[in-house]
């Protein structure tokens, strides 16, 4: 594929990309910093939705044979520490490294100072790379997947783990209906009603 | 039936349309969805404007050029332009910043807000970076492939925000 047509194709891809996650408002920091804290679930709800899209489709495709799969080397070590710095960044920044460029269309202007913290931080990490990289991979076993440890076909276990997250998705949405977090303006700050009022105990639904 | 004119979608129905991106990503551009790495690419070419020997670092080379790389940045730019129309059409233009900062952290003006939103932005790249993922790549994209290393990167991402995210105010 050419560069340009990529490029066409990143911005078709980007727009349904930008409008799902302005309309599911899980690009408003209130959702963001509500789900880190436990109180609001929009972004779980958003977040295992894709996922459990992404397993069946990505079953389909796998086990009809028309891709292969694209998992990422483990590295223990670095998945734990960089998903560490990125979990306390996304309370501050009420973003992750995508949904700044939504917050920047939707018009949050602090937006544009995240975005400068990220450039900042993609250029550390450039010229640190040389330095960090042979910490960041020493002891990787390679591109380790569930289905190759456990020895199960890729597409079966992915339908497991997406019927598994239906079910979890579905009691998730009863202990917290999204409409209610979602709040009237729009901006993710709703408050469900007590848990405890609705009979049930606190904690998460699955 | 969603509009473009409502102002909230169903989380569900949201998370279906992310989740199906996967499958021009996989079958057109032999790769699964991320965008933290098109921070790389774009700090790549502005820092070899001012210092070519940044584009001779491997790490930045590989980000440089081709078309995968650019697809990603055509993709987030293709977020931005989403969101906007999103937000224009259903009349949810954003201003300043969201009030959960005045609430969370008890920030009243923006220029209290920036500091906090740099080291928030360095945070998630350079975290994501040194991950190799972000919440798109190893979150939407890992989890769905059963790659053990995501789960760990995706499990630590949450222990980290919900570390930080107690420390706040009632959000």
């Amino acid at each position: 594929m050419s560069v340009l047509q990529a490029v066409l194709l990143g911005l078709a891809m980007g727009l349904v990309f930008g409008v799902a996650l302005e309309k599911s408002r899980v690009f408003e920091p209130g959702a963001i910093v509500g789900q880190m804290q436990l109180r609001r679930f929009i972004m779980l709800k958003v977040f295992l939705a894709a996922v459990a899209t992404g397993l069946a489709v990505i079953a389909a495709m796998q086990g009809l044979g028309m891709t292969k799969l694209f998992p990422k080397a483990t590295l223990y070590g670095a998945d734990l520490v960089g998903g560490l710095l990125l979990g306390a960044g996304i309370v501050l920044a009420g973003a992750c490294p995508g949904t700044v460029f939504a917050q920047l269309g939707a018009g949050y202007r602090d937006a544009w100072w995240t975005l400068l913290g990220g450039l900042a931080g993609a250029l550390a990490f450039s010229l640190l790379e040389p330095t960090l990289a042979p910490m960041i991979n020493a002891g990787s076993p390679g591109k380790l997947t569930l289905s190759a440890i456990w020895d199960v076909p890729y597409p079966l276990l992915a339908a497991v783990f997406a019927v598994l997250i239906v079910a979890g998705l579905m009691a998730l949405e009863r202990w917290r209906p999204w409409r209610e977090e979602v709040g009237e303006a729009g901006d993710a700050m709703g408050e469900a009603a007590a848990p405890l009022a609705r009979g049930r105990a606190p904690g998460l639904a699955d | 039936m969603p509009r473009i004119s409502d102002r909230a979608w169903s989380p569900y129905v949201a998370g279906v349309l992310i989740g199906l991106l996967q499958v021009p990503a996989f079958l057109l551009m032999d790769t699964a969805l991320g965008t933290s790495s098109s921070y790389v690419t774009l700090t790549g070419h502005a820092a070899a404007l001012v210092d070519p020997a940044v584009a001779k670092i491997g790490y930045v080379a590989k980000h440089l050029s081709g078309a995968k790389n650019w697809w990603q940045v055509a993709l987030v730019a293709g977020i931005a332009l989403g969101a906007a129309l999103s937000a224009w059409a259903s009349g949810t233009r954003r201003g300043a910043m969201s009030p959960v900062w005045q609430r969370a952290m008890g920030i009243a003006s923006p220029a209290a807000r920036a500091p906090v939103a740099v080291l928030g932005g360095f945070l998630i790249v350079f975290g994501a970076r040194i991950a190799d993922g972000c919440t798109s790549g190893h979150g939407l994209s890992g989890l769905a492939q059963l790659a053990v290393g995501s789960i760990v990167a995706v499990a630590a991402m949450f222990a980290g925000g919900i570390a930080a995210a107690m420390l706040l105010r009632r959000a």
